[in-house]
C-alpha cells in the first residue's frame, strides 16, 4: 500500500523545512542543510527543487520573494506543525530507546 | 584531428545509470557531452580527465520548449550552485556533468528519483512505445491475413518481407522496454521504501542487435526490389519516410528557433506530420498507377512466353502486361497476352511463374495454385516437360487451366485453347527452364 505523502517526512525532507523557518532560498538551503547537520546531511539540488515544489503544493511553505530567478521561501503554520509532529516522533523513538536500553547504555 | 564527435543513442530513455556510466567513459576518452539530439549526441574534445555525470528527469520539460522555463532555469541555477554544468538536455531528460571529487548527487531522494522519471516516462516514452506496439501488432495482423490469403503473393514482395521484419524487431523493442520499465520501476519503488536507489540494467545489445538484424535483412530485400525493376518504389517509399520525420523535426525546429510556444509547436509539428503522412499515402497509389510498380504493354520478345511463341500471330495485335516482385524468399512473374480485339482466330494467354528461392516453401507455393481442393486432377506431366502437372476441372468439364510444377519453380498457366503437345513443351522450355 503506498504511503500517504509526508506521513513521515524523511530527514531530508525534515531539514529543508527546518531550514524554513527563517526565509531563505533554494541555494541557501544547500548550503545551510549541511552546515546545520555538520556534513552528515547532503540535500541534491534535484531533490531540493522537487522537494520545494511538493511543500509548496502542500502549503508547507510559502513563496516569500522573487529576485530575478532566484525564489525564496518560509515555512508555513501548516508546514511548522508537521515539523513539529514529525520532532515530536522522533522524540517517542529517542524515548522508547532509553526505556528499553537504559540511560547509561545511549550510543 | 576531428574536434566534435556524434553518436547515435542507443540507451532506453530511463537507463540513467548505463547512460551516466557510458558519458564518464566518453570523458576518460577525450569526448565531453556537448548536446542531446532526436537521434544523436553530440560531443566535443576535451583532455581526457574522469568527470561524474548525473542523469535527471524535469517532467515540466518538453521538446517542444522553444527555451528552458522560468522553473527549468531555477532548477539548473541550483544545480550550477552545487557545481554541476548542464551538458545537454532533450524533453524531460538533463544530463549534468561535476569536475569534483565525490560531488553531492543532484538526486538525494530515491523515491522522488523515481517518481520524475515516472512521470516524464509518462509523457513521452511510454505512450511511444504502446502506439508502436499497437502498430506493430496491427501490422504483423495485417501480414498473417495477408499470408493467409496469398502466401506467393506475400512472401515475393521485398517490401513486405521488409516490414515484417521491422515490425517484428519493433514488437520485440517495445516488449523488452515496456516491461524492462515496469520490472525496474517496480523495484526502485521497493528500493525506494528502505531509501536505496536502484541502478538500471542497460539493454544496449539488444539494440546493437536488433540494428545488426534490420540493416541487412533491409538491404537484402531492397536489393532484389532494385533488381526486379521496382527499384523505383523502393526508393520513393524509403526518401519518403526519411524526408517526412525530417521535414517534421525540421518544422519543429523552426517553430521552436521563432520562439513559438510549446502547445503551438506541438499542434503545428502534428498537422505538418498529418498533411504530409496523408500526401505521401497518396503519392504512392499515384506512382503504382503512373507504372513505377509494373511493365505496362511490355513487347512480345521481352516476356519469357507469348502467345505468338505458341501460335502464329501478329505480336502488334496484342496487349500485354507484367508484374514482377522478387524476395530472398520468392520471385513471382505474373503475364498476361490478349488480343487488342477478339475474335475467331485470336487467343490469349495468362500465366504465373513462381521462382522458388527456399526449398522448403516449395510445398506451400504449390499448395496455394492447388488451391487445397479437389478441382486439379494430375494428368501427365511428360508434355510439359514437368515433375508434376494438374488440369483444372468444374463441375465435371476440364478448363485450360493448369499448374505445372518444375524443379524450383510452380507455373500457374491458363489459355484459352488446348494446346497441342509440341507447345506444351514450348511452354515447359520458356517457363519451366528458360530464363524469366
Amino acid at each position: 500500500m503506498p504511503r500517504e505523502k509526508f506521513s513521515t517526512l524523511t530527514e531530508q525532507m525534515f531539514y529543508v523545512l527546518l531550514c524554513l523557518r527563517e526565509e531563505r532560498c533554494g541555494m541557501d538551503i544547500l548550503d545551510q542543510v549541511p552546515a546545520m547537520t555538520g556534513g552528515r546531511v547532503s540535500v541534491g539540488s534535484g531533490t531540493l527543487y522537487n522537494l520545494l515544489e511538493q511543500f509548496r503544493e502542500e502549503g508547507m511553505i510559502r513563496e516569500t520573494r522573487t529576485e530575478g530567478r532566484r525564489r525564496s521561501y518560509l515555512l508555513t503554520e501548516s508546514g511548522r506543525r508537521r515539523l513539529a509532529q514529525e520532532y515530536q516522533r522522533i522524540e517517542a523513538q529517542a524515548e522508547d530507546y532509553r526505556r528499553a536500553f537504559g540511560e547509561e547504555d545511549e550510543p | 584531428m576531428r574536434e566534435t564527435k556524434r553518436q547515435m543513442s542507443l540507451y532506453s530513455f530511463y537507463d540513467h545509470t548505463g547512460i551516466e556510466k557510458h558519458l564518464a567513459r566518453m570523458a576518460e576518452r577525450g569526448w565531453l557531452l556537448c548536446g542531446l539530439g532526436q537521434f544523436l549526441w553530440h560531443y566535443r574534445r576535451i583532455e581526457p580527465r574522469r568527470i561524474t555525470f548525473s542523469v535527471c528527469y524535469f517532467p515540466k520539460a518538453t521538446i517542444y520548449d522553444p527555451y528552458p522555463s522560468e522553473r527549468q532555469e531555477e532548477f539548473y541555477d541550483l544545480c550550477a550552485h552545487a557545481g554541476w554544468t548542464l551538458a545537454g538536455s532533450s524533453g524531460q531528460m538533463q544530463v549534468f556533468y561535476h569536475q569534483g571529487e565525490n560531488p553531492t548527487p543532484i538526486d538525494t531522494d530515491p523515491a522522488l528519483e523515481v517518481e520524475a522519471i515516472h512521470q516524464s516516462a509518462k509523457k513521452t516514452v511510454l505512450p511511444a512505445n504502446f502506439l508502436l506496439l499497437g502498430v506493430a501488432v496491427l501490422n504483423l495482423g495485417l501480414f498473417l491475413w495477408r499470408f493467409w490469403d496469398n502466401p506467393v503473393l506475400t512472401l515475393a514482395s521485398g517490401g513486405t518481407l521488409l516490414a515484417l521484419v521491422a515490425y517484428t524487431l519493433i514488437l520485440v523493442n517495445c516488449t523488452v522496454e515496456l516491461c524492462s520499465y515496469f520490472r525496474w520501476r517496480g523495484r526502485a519503488r521497493r528500493a525506494a521504501e528502505r531509501g536505496e536507489f536502484l541502478p538500471t540494467r542497460s539493454r544496449v545489445w539488444l539494440q546493437r542487435l536488433l540494428l545488426a538484424i534490420l540493416l541487412p535483412a533491409g538491404a537484402w530485400c531492397l536489393a532484389g526490389m532494385f533488381q526486379d525493376g521496382l527499384g523505383g518504389l523502393a526508393a520513393v517509399s524509403m526518401l519518403g519516410v526519411i524526408g517526412i520525420i525530417a521535414a517534421v523535426l525540421g518544422v519543429r525546429k523552426l517553430l521552436k528557433g521563432a520562439g513559438v510556444s510549446a502547445k503551438a509547436n506541438l499542434r503545428g509539428t502534428l498537422a505538418a506530420c498529418v498533411v504530409l503522412s496523408i500526401l505521401f499515402a497518396a503519392a504512392i497509389p499515384w506512382l503504382v498507377v503512373r507504372g513505377l510498380n509494373s511493365r505496362p504493354n511490355p513487347r512480345a520478345e521481352e516476356l519469357p512466353l507469348s502467345v505468338t511463341d505458341l501460335v502464329e500471330m501478329d505480336p502488334d495485335h496484342y496487349s500485354r502486361w507484367q508484374f514482377r516482385i522478387s524476395s530472398p524468399l520468392l520471385a513471382l512473374l505474373q503475364v498476361s497476352d490478349y488480343p487488342r480485339i477478339y475474335g475467331e482466330m485470336t487467343h490469349s494467354l495468362r500465366y504465373d511463374v513462381t521462382v522458388v528461392k527456399v526449398p522448403a516453401l516449395y510445398g506451400l507455393c504449390r499448395d496455394h495454385y492447388l488451391g487445397g481442393d479437389s478441382r486439379y486432377t494430375p494428368v501427365d506431366p511428360a508434355p510439359w516437360g514437368a515433375q508434376e502437372a494438374y488440369r483444372y476441372v468444374l463441375n465435371g468439364q476440364t478448363l485450360e487451366h493448369y499448374v505445372l510444377c518444375y524443379p524450383h519453380r510452380v507455373v500457374e498457366i491458363t489459355l484459352d485453347w488446348t494446346p497441342t503437345a509440341e507447345q506444351m513443351a514450348v511452354v515447359g522450355e520458356k517457363l519451366g527452364r528458360g530464363p524469366l
